[in-house]
C-alpha cells in the first residue's frame, strides 16, 4: 500500500521500514502526545466499561441519611451524590459511555462519508466537485449548532444512536474540504499522470494512489471531527436538546442539569460542587487529550522539514 | 471590482431564499401547516417573503419577545441582532491585538517558556467548549467580586436589564441599573460586554496565535527576510514591517473562515451571560420539552443569522483583497 510513499525521499534511519512504521517510530518520539493517548485510553476504555463498573445503571438513588445530596467519599459514593442521591460516578461514567459513542461512531462514519466526498470531488472535479464544494462551504460558514438544535427538537426525544446518526450526517462537510485539498494536490503529482497515460482505471487510481497518500490526512480529520462531534454534542444538550438526562446521561447533560438549577451565582438549589465539576472535568479531560493526540498524530503522519 | 460585487449580491440573495424558503416550510410542515384543505407551503412562504416588503410580516423585527431566562424584558429582534454584533466585533478586537502580539513574541523567541505557554493556551482554549468557559468564568468572577461582579464589569446582562438572579429576580430588593444615554449607554454597554467577549475570544486567540506563528516562521525564512537582515534592519522592524505584513492575509483569511465557529461560540456565551442577543432569542423560540417552533418568528432569526455570516464573509474577502495584492490581479 505504501510503495508510493516509500519513494519519498527519506535520509538514513528514517528510510526503514513502512510508511506506517516510520509513522509509529515518529509518534513515540513525542512524549506529549504518548501521554495524551494513555489518558484517552484509560478514560474511553472506563467509559466503555460502564456495563461492567455500574451494572445498576445510573438511576440508582442512595437513600442513606436522607435523600439530600453527599460529598464526595460519603458513604462510599467516590464522587458523592447529586440532589436527589444519585451516585455521581455512575452518572459520569454513563455519560462518557454514551458521549464517546456518539463521538467515536458519528465521527468514523462522517469522516468516511467525508474521504468519499473529498476523493471524488477533488479527482473527477467539475459539476459535481462545484455543488458539493459549495454545499460544503455553505454548511461550514453558518453556525451547525443552529441547525443540529432544528433537527434535535424535530426527532424528540432523541436516543444516543438518533445523536450519533444526526452527527455522522451533519459533520462530513467539514472533513471534506480538507481531504479534498490533500486530493487536488496528489492528483496533480505526476506519478498520477503517469499511471493515467498507462491506462489505470480510475478506480484504481482512486483506491491505490490517492486513497494511500490522503490517508494521513484522513486520520487527523477523523481526531478533528471527534473533537468537534463531542463539543458540539456538549453544547446543544447544556442548552436541553439533544439526548434528555432522563433518558441518557450524556456529559452535555449532566453539565447542563446541574448548572441549570444552579452554579455560582445562580445556586438557588444547593448543588455540591461536585455534582457539576465532575463531568465538567471529564469533558474537558477527554477534548484536551483528543486535541493534543490530533496534533502529535498530524505531526507524525506528515512531517514538514 | 464590480464584477465580484454583482456576483456576491447575487450569491447573497440566493442563499437567503433557499435559507428561508427551506426552513419556513420545514418548520411550517412540523407545525401542521400546509395541510390539504388550507393554502400550500410555497403558498404561504411567497405571502410571508411578500410581507417583508409590504411590511406585513416585517413587525416581527421590531417586536418584543419573551426569553426563556426569565429576564423578563422584551427584547426586540434587531436589538439582539446589535446585541450579538456588539459581542462579536469586540471579541474580534480581543483575538486580534492579543493573537498578533502573543504569535510575534512567539515567533521572535522560538522555543522559550512563554512560547510553550501560548502553545498551552491554544490547547486549552480550543479544549474548554465556549458555554462551558463562561460558566467557569462567572464562577471565578462570583467568587472574587460577589453577585454584583469584579469592579465595573457586571457578571452578566445587558444595560437595563435585570438578569436572573440578580437584583429583584433574585428576590433582593435592588432596583435594576439604568442604562443611561449617550455616551454613559456606551460606556455601559462596553462594561457589560467586556467579561463575555473576553471568554468568547480566549478560545480563539490561542488557535489563531499559533496558526500566525507558523505563518511567520515560514515567512521569516523566505529570502526576502534574509535581504532585510542583510541590509542591516533591526530584528524587530524585520519582523513587524516585513514578515507581519506578507503574513497578514493568511491571518485575515484564516480569522474570517472560521466565522461559523465563532458565532456558533457566541450564541451559548450569550446565552450563559444572559446577553439577551440572537442565541437567547434562537434558544427562547425552541421548546424544550413538547410543542413546535412558530416559523413566522424562527425564520426571521434565521435570516438575521445568515446576514451576519454574508456580511462576515464579504468582510473577509474584501480585506484579503485590500491586503493581499495578487488577488487583486486575478480579478
Amino acid at each position: 500500500m505504501s510503495d508510493v510513499a516509500l519513494a519519498v525521499e527519506l535520509d538514513g534511519a528514517e528510510r526503514r521500514g513502512g510508511f506506517w512504521r516510520r509513522t509509529l517510530r515518529r509518534l513515540i518520539r513525542q512524549p506529549v502526545t504518548l501521554a495524551a493517548l494513555f489518558v484517552l485510553a484509560v478514560v474511553l476504555v472506563a467509559g466503555a466499561l460502564a456495563p461492567v463498573l455500574e451494572p445498576k445503571g445510573w438511576n440508582i438513588i442512595d437513600l442513606t441519611d436522607r435523600w439530600h445530596n453527599h460529598g464526595p467519599t460519603i458513604h462510599g459514593h467516590l464522587l458523592g451524590t447529586d440532589n436527589i442521591g444519585r451516585d455521581v460516578l455512575a452518572r459520569v461514567l454513563w455519560g462518557i459511555h454514551s458521549s464517546e459513542q456518539t463521538a467515536i461512531v458519528g465521527g468514523i462514519a462522517a469522516t468516511a462519508l467525508a474521504a468519499l466526498a473529498g476523493l471524488a470531488t477533488g479527482y473527477f472535479g467539475g459539476w459535481l466537485d462545484a455543488v458539493v464544494t459549495r454545499l460544503a462551504d455553505l454548511v461550514t460558514g453558518f453556525p451547525v449548532i443552529v441547525v443540529l438544535i432544528a433537527v434535535f427538537v424535530w426527532l424528540r426525544p432523541v436516543t444516543v444512536w438518533d445523536a450519533t446518526v444526526v452527527f455522522a450526517l451533519a459533520m462530513w462537510p467539514f472533513g471534506a474540504r480538507v481531504i479534498r485539498a490533500q486530493t487536488v494536490a496528489v492528483a496533480a503529482e505526476e506519478y498520477v499522470a503517469a499511471a493515467q497515460a498507462l491506462g489505470a482505471s480510475n478506480r484504481r487510481i482512486v483506491f491505490r494512489h490517492l486513497l494511500p497518500n490522503a490517508a494521513g490526512t484522513i486520520v487527523v480529520t477523523l481526531t478533528a471531527l471527534v473533537g468537534q462531534i463531542l463539543l458540539i454534542e456538549a453544547t446543544a444538550e447544556f442548552f436541553g436538546y439533544g439526548v434528555a438526562s432522563i433518558a441518557r446521561p450524556t456529559l452535555g447533560n449532566l453539565i447542563g442539569e446541574a448548572t441549570t438549577s444552579g452554579i455560582g451565582p445562580y445556586n438557588t438549589v444547593g448543588l455540591g460542587w461536585w455534582v457539576w465539576a465532575s463531568p465538567m472535568v471529564a469533558l474537558v479531560l477527554v477534548l484536551a487529550c483528543v486535541s493534543l493526540v490530533g496534533d502529535g498524530l498530524d505531526a507524525a503522519l506528515n512531517p514538514r522539514g | 471590482m464590480a464584477g465580484l460585487v454583482v456576483k456576491r449580491i447575487g450569491l447573497a440573495i440566493a442563499v437567503l431564499l433557499a435559507l428561508t424558503c427551506g426552513s419556513f416550510c420545514f418548520f411550517a410542515w412540523l407545525g401542521g401547516l400546509g395541510r390539504s384543505p388550507g393554502p400550500s407551503l410555497l403558498t404561504l412562504y411567497w405571502r410571508w417573503l411578500r410581507g417583508l416588503f409590504d411590511g406585513s410580516t416585517l413587525h416581527v423585527f421590531a417586536q418584543p419577545m419573551f426569553t426563556r431566562n426569565f429576564t423578563l424584558q422584551g427584547v426586540t429582534m434587531l436589538q439582539a441582532l446589535g446585541h450579538t454584533v456588539v459581542l462579536l466585533a469586540y471579541a474580534l478586537v480581543f483575538v486580534v491585538v492579543f493573537s498578533i502580539g502573543l504569535a510575534l513574541l512567539a515567533a521572535s523567541r522560538r522555543g522559550s517558556g512563554l512560547d510553550v505557554g501560548a502553545r498551552t493556551l491554544a490547547y486549552v482554549g480550543w479544549a474548554i467548549p465556549g458555554f462551558l468557559l463562561a460558566l467557569l468564568v462567572q464562577l471565578l468572577v462570583n467568587a472574587i467580586g460577589g453577585p454584583r461582579g469584579v469592579g465595573p464589569f457586571p457578571l452578566a446582562g445587558w444595560p437595563g436589564s435585570c438578569p436572573a438572579g440578580i437584583g429583584v429576580n433574585s428576590g433582593h430588593l435592588t432596583p435594576c441599573p439604568a442604562a443611561g444615554s449617550g455616551i454613559r449607554y456606551v460606556l455601559n454597554v462596553l462594561r457589560y460586554a467586556t467579561l463575555p467577549a473576553l471568554t468568547l475570544a480566549a478560545a480563539f486567540v490561542g488557535v489563531h496565535a499559533r496558526y500566525l506563528r507558523s505563518t511567520l516562521l515560514d515567512t521569516l525564512a523566505r529570502p526576502f527576510v534574509t535581504t532585510a537582515r542583510a541590509k542591516g534592519l533591526p530584528e524587530r522592524r524585520v519582523l513587524v514591517r516585513h514578515a507581519m505584513r506578507a503574513s497578514l492575509a493568511t491571518f485575515v483569511g484564516a480569522l474570517f473562515s472560521d466565522f461559523g465557529a465563532m458565532l456558533g461560540g457566541a450564541l451559548a456565551v450569550d446565552w450563559v451571560f444572559q446577553f439577551n442577543g440572537l442565541g437567547t432569542v434562537f434558544i427562547s423560540l425552541f421548546p424544550i420539552d413538547v410543542g413546535t417552533v412558530d416559523p413566522y418568528l424562527l425564520v426571521p432569526v434565521l435570516f438575521l443569522t445568515a446576514l451576519l455570516v454574508i456580511a462576515a464573509s464579504t468582510l473577509g474577502d474584501l480585506a484579503t483583497y485590500r491586503l493581499d495584492p495578487r488577488v487583486r490581479r486575478v480579478e
